[in-house]
């Protein structure tokens, strides 16, 4: 076998993937994954969207061995998701936090809820108990560490089950539309803790609807029919509003209203993603035309 | 019209997690209105919309729909339910028959209607959703997408014909276009059927775009009641219980910080557009 000269520089490499499954209903074969490759840089944040059925969980649920790819292979940090001899090495390389928190959290104190990956993996007390105060306070929910996980605001209970994942001390997470659930408190929370953990040097992966999310992404996927439709940074994915549109998604705010405003007549440069960019640029173009 | 008086619900009553979920909250709701309900997650929105169709039973206070007490224990189910259709959060995850038809028939047919009735209201529902008869009906519902699924759900509701419609977070969880199809669907059914319509979300944006009337809920109070261009110029009020803007009102006014302040205020994206294009559009072009 020919061996590829290895980019140290990514951590998760996913060449020619293909993923089908069997339809019950007439036995027909689906591909919800259509030859796709994607290198991911080590400490990198990449953002996956795309409609629902685009192929974006199932693509993420490869990536920790949860599914194993019918075509292609999916390298993540040297090792081979199909080789399954190596399947704890690539899941404790992996963390994933679901949409539903109540579905992620197994224990009747927040505490236990942490501690139980961790245990998993055979870990020593001593180790556990610092690697449960290190997470908890990385999600800000130390001081409620002896709370039922039940009493929980939802925001609370989804920063409680990264903090289950953090334990793990994985090299990546990806989060599955980790916000759908929650309330804009919530969300808020969630993406402040998910910026943090990026800026610590863990390789971040997310999937949403919400396109606000999305641009403070070193790169932005777009998925349809499993096939990747668009791929570069926020600001080179956003300047393709027809076909953003044309895909079923929606613009960032800022990107949609200065897309009206163009199509109004009035200058607005591309790459404006905030609204605080819009606002400004706005203001001071006025100032300097006066 | 909707009457509530001094409603209250108490969750775990005598226990230490004792909560008043909904607490001496009162109003009134016209004929064909559209009310919009916001507050952050454990506010009682949801507790609250739960009494308007007789889950949930209040221990203090009393609900009229119409001339109907509800919340009188000798009121029988059907009869609200007639009144009052109420679509929870992930309504998909209720059905549960064979094909879209016979999910969407299954209320009608408690009812006791006839056949023809039934067919008839199931045509009706499917067609306010803007699911194909032709196409779908004769599917199983599970075969369908996120998006279908919950139309469908939604389509079971319509058929009882209820006078008020409540819909708890109808997009939550689905993708962009899904979204836009549901809004545009409660728009289409509100048209059509000159329903009053109770929405309860997290998207402000949403609630700004379709509300006649904003109920703010706050510890179980209601907190706050009036037209968007009421409740969303009270920034200070909002952001102190956790609430946002809608993002065309927040853009608003981080320019009038800046000095371009709009005479009256912005709530939705087109007003947005206007006033932009107005204040920017020849001075602030590029030369």
């Amino acid at each position: 076998m020919e061996i590829e000269k290895k980019n140290d520089n990514s951590i998760i490499n996913i060449r020619d993937l293909v993923f089908e499954y069997t339809r019950e209903e007439d036995d027909g074969v689906v591909c919800a994954v259509d030859h796709v490759s994607i290198e991911v840089p080590r400490g990198s944040f990449t953002s996956i969207i795309g409609r629902n059925g685009s192929g974006k969980s199932t693509l993420a649920k490869n990536v920790n061995a949860l599914l194993l790819p019918s075509g292609g292979s999916i390298i993540v940090d040297g090792y081979d998701t199909a080789d399954e001899s190596v399947l704890w090495e690539v899941r404790r390389r992996v963390g994933m936090v679901f949409q539903n928190p109540d579905n992620q959290l197994v224990s009747a104190v927040v505490e236990d809820d942490v501690a139980f990956g961790p245990e998993n993996l055979g870990i020593p007390p001593d180790e556990i108990r610092t690697r449960i105060k290190d997470a908890l306070n990385a999600v800000d929910m130390y001081e409620h560490r002896k709370m039922a996980p039940h009493l929980l605001s939802g925001g609370q209970k989804q920063r409680v089950a990264i903090a289950g994942v953090i334990a793990m001390r994985p090299a990546i997470i990806i989060f599955d539309e980790p916000t759908a659930m929650l309330d804009p408190q919530g969300r808020g929370e969630v993406m402040n803790i998910l910026e943090k953990l990026h800026a610590d040097g863990i390789t971040v992966v997310l999937i949403t609807h919400f396109m606000e999310e999305t641009i403070g992404s070193d790169r932005i996927i777009i998925m349809d029919r499993g096939e990747i439709a668009l791929d570069g940074t926020p600001r080179e994915v956003f300047e393709n509003t027809a076909e953003i549109e044309a895909l079923g998604l929606r613009l960032p705010f800022a990107v949609e209203i200065a897309a009206r405003l163009r199509a109004r007549g009035v200058f607005v440069p591309q790459g404006l993603l905030s609204m605080r960019e819009l606002a400004d640029d706005l203001v001071a173009r006025k100032e300097g035309a006066r | 019209m909707i009457r509530v008086e001094n409603l209250t619900h108490v969750y775990n009553k005598g226990l230490a997690y004792e909560t008043k979920a909904v607490d001496d909250v009162s109003f009134t709701v016209e004929d064909g209105a559209f009310i919009g309900i916001i507050g952050h997650t454990g506010s009682g929105k949801s507790t609250l919309i739960q009494h308007l169709n007789g889950i949930l039973k209040p221990d203090s206070g009393k609900i009229f729909v119409d001339d109907i007490e509800i919340t009188n224990k000798k009121t029988k189910m059907a009869e609200i339910r007639k009144k009052v259709g109420l679509v929870f959060q992930y309504p998909e995850y209720q059905l549960f028959e064979e094909t879209v038809y016979k999910d969407i028939a299954f209320g009608p047919k408690n009812l006791g209607l006839s056949d023809d009735e039934v067919d008839f209201r199931v045509k009706e529902a499917m067609a306010l959703v803007n699911i194909s008869f032709d196409e779908f009906a004769e599917r199983s519902p599970f075969e369908l997408s996120g998006g279908q699924k919950r139309r469908v759900a939604i389509a079971g509701v319509i058929a009882m014909k209820p006078a008020v419609l409540i819909l708890d977070e109808p997009s939550a969880g689905l993708d962009p276009k899904a979204h836009t199809d549901i809004l545009n669907m409660i728009s289409m059914i509100r048209k059509q059927t000159g329903n009053t319509i109770i929405l309860v979300s997290h998207n402000m944006g949403d609630i700004a775009q379709l509300s006649d009337l904003v109920f703010v809920m706050d510890h179980g109070k209601l907190a706050s009641a009036g037209p968007p261009s009421e409740v969303f110029a009270d920034t200070a009020f909002l952001q102190g219980i956790g609430l946002g803007l809608p993002p065309a009102t927040e853009m608003a006014h981080y320019l009038a910080a800046r000095g371009c302040a709009a005479d009256n205020i912005i709530l939705t994206r087109d007003e947005l557009v206007d006033f932009l294009a107005e204040t920017f559009g020849s001075g602030g072009e590029a030369k």
